[in-house]
């Protein structure tokens, strides 16, 4: 093998490999972003009726949202208190039932998760007027909760800075 | 190596590196729970249930603080008649014991061939009930042996002693303060030790009593202490023959030769009864059995200087409320009865006894046993005599001395049934392992003093498999009757409530977490024949310790061992000698030149035929010719019982040191035992103007608008303890790194206590921590501002801008900053204690102290919800919450009116290396302990 027939290959060999390295960033940067994704849930709660039909204001069942920085999911007692009598017969609210009977909770499918270096507090935002809308999107007009938010640093900034809230590290990170 | 070998490595590593961040990132933690949570819990937020700790006999008031229920931080009860808040090392760490991985999670038997095999409750009890009636069938006794038992615990094991037909052993203890007890026996009628009142002293004399670390209630005597220092006509002397944290606070410490201290008390009972304070006399015939001591005399026997003794003497009789507590080692040698009495006697002639010893609330010894009574024991267990033997809450396999041989003994029972929650030596041995619930998983109480009962209560459900003594008891007498348990131990517990202090009571107690019982006053008078005849019969010298001599000392970090199978406490390191991990043997700087031994060698110990190889740690403060060594440092030591009061002497004489060259691999984390001429701890404190040069500095001023974060720490009140270090550990989810890394430099604790020595040989301890500086040299130097300066005068750390490039630790002249070198891992059920607040750091990270960010954010954010500043004293960082002695105080320092703002501008505030223009947050209260008078040894 002569120098000059090397030549090329070398360059197509590391051009490639930065060509797949690059793809491969760039595929997780978008993986990152993970807006619109809507897992499937152990059962299927349709916010559609909730909110939309019953009018259900969110911190009806999301009963920490205003007092913790986690909104909480809702004990399966206070589904129960609606459920022992209406819509029995659905197979969803029978795997509702089912949980609450054998004293199972149920484990949800996180739509909205920040990493653990992330300090966030519903309850800061919700006192400061933040509507949950402007970050979750118009929950009562999905059936299944799709993630609205793109949750990266770049998009939580944007909306502090608009909104004058502060930018120091420390109030986010931990 | 080759271009290609270069390229094929990048291509594997880069591809690699970036494919293992593709993991998936869901998580189960966003639950609907079956029934929402009890009232008051709010999901997110940190709450708090009162407890009692167990980690020891003191039974300190703990504040549980929780998070989704579970414990993740133990804090002191704020105005519990015990620990007022303070809490201990030990405490602090007693929550990895709930977690601890090692816990035995099931009842175990011993099969055939010496192994454990798991077997159900039911089984075990069944075997446990059939033995007992087998037992009583062949003749054999069955024998019931615990651990200083109080409260109600105590009167269910009678009841079921009584039941079953089962002897209960006097407990066991191995600092038993039998001595102590004993000479009030004698003296006063009243065989237990008594509850010192220190805050009502003006003078205080130790003798040999490690009050600040180990003696009988370590965090009460500190408070106390505090309270009485911060009267300000308040002088504290210490006489011991080896050097302890306690002698190393006191404002002036002797030195006094092993065995003599009773010499220096019975001149100082002469000089009280010719100069007073003199409240009541002595008969005349204990006057004429008093042996006479000239000042010379005195020193001679005793080794103190004669102006120094003559001092003593002449403050402790210009004193108004003077008060002597005597124990520990001085009490625990062939004279201890006599330092006992001759201390009470004094205390008798001073006066104020009520106001100073309180025998109404005395701390519950009396029904300790001594070694007399494990003496017995052992005699009665070689010949067989044992069917069922309880051991509870109790290690005398490893606590006892060799002589007792008590391993072999324990092996002689028909069947041996330990109750415990690690596999310590006794368990180890036992034919039945019943594994005891932590005191966070059980209903129980205590009453470590009389009238105060501190409630123990659950804070979870049980870990593993286990129950508490109370329930196992209960099931036993159920299986016995063949009725079942007649209630659960709670129901029991809270019938016996009710009956004591009413439905009320029960219910404060419940609520509070403790109850404290209004008791008559208690007059004691002295029994003039018997203290007569006992002074006639004792002498205040002969018998002591033969030169040289090996001191066993207890210890801050495990007690008397039994704190030793908890990881943190091995990390964090003994704050007079910095050693980590390990065993080692303290020796004085004179007798380690005259020995030719370097620091950390070894040496073989032996005495008779006992001996031992440990390391040599040179310990300035130590006397010539006196080693030192933690109790549970030596394996079965050839120790001596004292006749007359059943305590171990805690002597080995006639000692003899061979060097063996090697040096050994021990953890000494200080760089220097001494400042170096540095000026860390300038000494008169005033500010140390000759290294100030002008500052100018090259960047802007920072602006601070609502808060400025700072700290003062007062060294003239901070003891070393260390019970901040700990509670920085659990409250930072800082790492337990190891023994393999401390050698390399690589220990990651945020906190660290900093013991300097004097040329006297005094102590003093410096809290260092990251100083919070104003000009940080550490920001500037970061290429990623991941060190940076925020509005509130805190230096952030944002760990996941952080590379690790550990310029900012180069670079920092405090060495407080720490670099994660691998990724550490809290092993399950450990890391349900981490705390939720922060993340655990990653491998390549710089990390360190925070000023507690996350206690600070939750204090803003409660502020807000009501439209206001963050209050003075509503928020303080994990070290100073556990402070002990109150030596450091957070706040805001643009606040003019709090706490921390008038420290740091008191005349001796000053901050270190203040030369190098760092601009520090910390501020540290200079001013020996004492004041000017302060010295080293006499």
């Amino acid at each position: 093998m002569t120098r000059s027939v090397r030549k090329p290959a070398i360059l197509l060999a590391v051009t490639a490999y930065f060509g797949v390295l690059l793809l491969i960033a760039a595929g997780l940067w978008v993986s990152w972003q993970r807006a619109g994704i809507a897992p499937d849930q152990p059962i299927a709660f349709p916010h559609t009726i909730h909110v939309s039909q019953l009018n259900l204001p969110c911190n009806f069942c999301h009963i920490f949202v205003d007092r913790s920085r986690h909104a909480g999911a809702p004990s399966l007692s206070t589904c129960m208190s609606c459920h022992r009598a209406i819509a029995t017969d659905r197979e969803e609210i029978k795997k509702l039932t089912r949980h609450y009977e054998e004293k199972r909770p149920v484990e949800w499918n996180r739509v909205y998760y920040l990493p653990d270096h992330v300090y966030f507090s519903h309850k800061r935002h919700v006192k400061a007027g933040v509507d949950c809308s402007e970050c979750h999107g118009k929950v009562g007009a999905m059936k299944k909760i799709r993630r609205v938010g793109t949750l990266t640093m770049g998009w939580c900034v944007s909306c502090h800075r608009a909104r004058g809230a502060p930018l120091d590290c420390t109030t986010c990170h931990k | 190596m080759k271009r290609r070998d270069f390229l094929r490595v990048l291509g594997i590593l880069s591809g690699s590196t970036l494919l293992s961040s593709c993991g998936s990132r869901k998580t189960k933690d966003f639950v609907s729970s079956v029934l929402p949570p009890e009232e008051g819990v709010i999901p997110g937020e940190a709450y708090y249930s009162p407890s009692t700790c167990t980690e020891c006999p003191a039974g300190c008031g703990l504040s549980v603080k929780r998070r989704e229920g579970w414990p993740i931080k133990l804090e002191g009860a704020p105005e519990h008649p015990i620990n007022d808040g303070g809490l201990c090392i030990r405490g602090q760490s007693s929550l990895t014991r709930l977690y601890h991985p090692k816990r035995v999670n099931a009842p175990l038997r011993r099969n055939g061939d010496g192994k454990f095999n798991a077997v159900s409750w039911e089984k075990a009890l069944s075997l446990v009930s059939e033995s007992l009636a087998g037992s009583r069938d062949a003749g054999r006794k069955n024998l019931f042996l615990s651990g200083r038992t109080t409260g109600s615990l105590s009167l269910l094991i009678d009841a079921f002693c009584g039941k079953l037909g089962v002897e209960r052993l006097p407990e066991f203890e191995v600092y038993s303060h039998s001595a102590v007890a004993e000479a009030n026996g004698l003296l006063f009628g009243e065989r237990d030790v008594p509850h010192y009142r220190i805050e009502n002293a003006d003078f205080l004399l130790t003798v040999g009593a490690d009050i600040l670390a180990t003696h009988v209630s370590p965090v009460s005597y500190t408070r106390k202490l505090s309270r009485a220092r911060s009267g300000g006509d308040f002088r504290w002397f210490h006489a011991e023959p080896h050097l302890s944290l306690t002698g190393a606070n006191a404002d002036r410490r002797f030195v006094v030769l092993p065995g003599r201290e009773a010499v220096l008390l019975a001149y100082l009972l002469r000089q009280v009864l010719e100069k007073g304070p003199r409240r009541h006399g002595l008969p005349r015939e204990v006057v004429n059995a008093l042996p006479r001591y000239s000042v010379e005399n005195a020193s001679d026997q005793t080794g103190i200087p004669a102006e120094k003794l003559a001092d003593l003497a002449d403050r402790m009789t210009k004193a108004r409320f003077p008060l002597v507590i005597a124990g520990g080692v001085s009490t625990s040698h062939r004279r201890g009865l006599e330092v006992a009495a001759l201390a009470g006697m004094i205390q008798w002639v001073t006066g104020e006894i009520p106001g100073l010893v309180d025998f109404a609330r005395n701390e519950q010894y009396g029904g300790t046993g001594t070694y007399h009574d494990m003496e017995a024991l052992s005699a009665r267990l070689s010949k067989g005599e044992a069917g069922v033997l309880f051991l509870s809450r109790t290690n005398p396999v490893f606590s006892l001395p060799g002589g007792f041989a008590f391993r072999e003994n324990v092996r002689k029972a028909k069947l041996s049934v330990a109750f415990g929650d690690l596999l310590d030596e006794t368990v180890q041995e036992a034919d039945l392992i019943l594994p005891l619930s932590h005191s966070l998983e059980s209903w129980g109480d205590v009453e470590p003093r009389r009238g105060v009962v501190s409630l123990v209560r659950p804070v979870l459900g049980s870990l593993h498999d286990t129950l508490s003594e109370g329930d196992i008891l209960l099931r036993l007498m159920g299986a016995v009757s063949g009725e079942g348990p007649a209630t659960g131990y709670r129901e029991y517990l809270f019938a016996e409530w009710t009956k004591r202090f009413g439905e009320k009571g029960k219910d404060a107690l419940i609520r509070d977490g403790f109850v404290e019982e209004s008791l008559p006053e208690k007059r004691v008078t002295l029994n003039g024949g018997k203290a007569a005849a006992f002074l006639k019969g004792a002498a205040a010298e002969g018998g002591e310790p033969k030169a040289p001599v090996l001191v066993l000392a207890p210890s801050l970090r495990t007690f008397d061992g039994r704190s030793r199978g908890l990881p943190l406490l091995s990390e964090v390191p003994d704050p007079l000698t910095t050693i980590s991990y390990g065993r080692w043997l303290s020796v004085s700087p004179g007798t380690a030149k005259a020995l030719g031994v370097k620091d950390t060698e070894e040496a073989t110990v032996s005495s008779g035929d006992w001996s031992q190889v440990l390391p040599m740690k040179i310990q300035p403060g130590l006397a010539e010719g006196v080693f030192v060594a933690g109790r549970d440092f030596v394996d079965s030591p050839p120790l001596r019982t004292e006749e007359r009061t059943g305590e171990a002497t805690w002597y080995l004489e006639g000692i003899r040191i061979e060097k063996s060259g090697k040096v050994a691999a021990i953890p000494v984390l200080s760089g220097s035992p001494s400042q170096q001429g540095r000026g860390l701890i300038p000494d008169p404190s005033h500010k140390d103007e000759k290294h100030h040069h002008g500052t100018e500095s090259l960047y802007p001023e920072h602006e601070h608008k609502e808060y400025r974060w700072a700290m003062a720490i007062d060294l003239a009140l901070c003891n070393g303890c260390s019970a901040c270090v700990a509670a920085c550990y659990i409250e930072n989810n800082v790492p337990v790194v190891g023994k393999k890394d401390h050698l390399k430099g690589r220990e990651m604790s945020w906190l660290r206590i900093e013991p300097f020595y004097g040329e006297a040989g005094n102590v003093d301890f410096l809290p260092m921590l990251c100083q919070q500086c104003h000009s940080a040299p550490c920001e500037t130097v970061c290429p990623v501002y991941a060190a940076y300066h925020n509005p509130e005068g805190l230096n952030v750390q944002v760990y996941n801008r952080c590379v690790g490039t550990r310029y900012c630790s180069n670079n920092c002249p405090y060495k407080v900053r720490r670099f994660n070198w691998f990724w550490h891992l809290w092993k399950k059920p450990l890391d349900r204690m981490l705390n939720p607040d922060l993340e655990v750091r990653a491998a390549g990270v710089m990390e360190k102290c925070t000023f507690c960010v996350q206690r600070i954010r939750a204090a803003k954010d409660k502020a807000k919800d009501d439209s206001r500043k963050v209050r003075d004293g509503e928020v303080t960082t994990a070290c100073a919450q556990s402070c002990p002695t109150g030596a450091i105080t957070f706040g805001n320092l643009l606040d003019t009116k709090s706490k921390v703002y008038r420290l740091a501008h008191l005349a001796r505030a000053y901050r270190v290396f203040e030369g190098l223009g760092t601009n520090p947050s910390v501020y540290y209260l200079g001013g020996a302990k004492g004041g000017p008078e302060r010295e080293g040894h006499g």
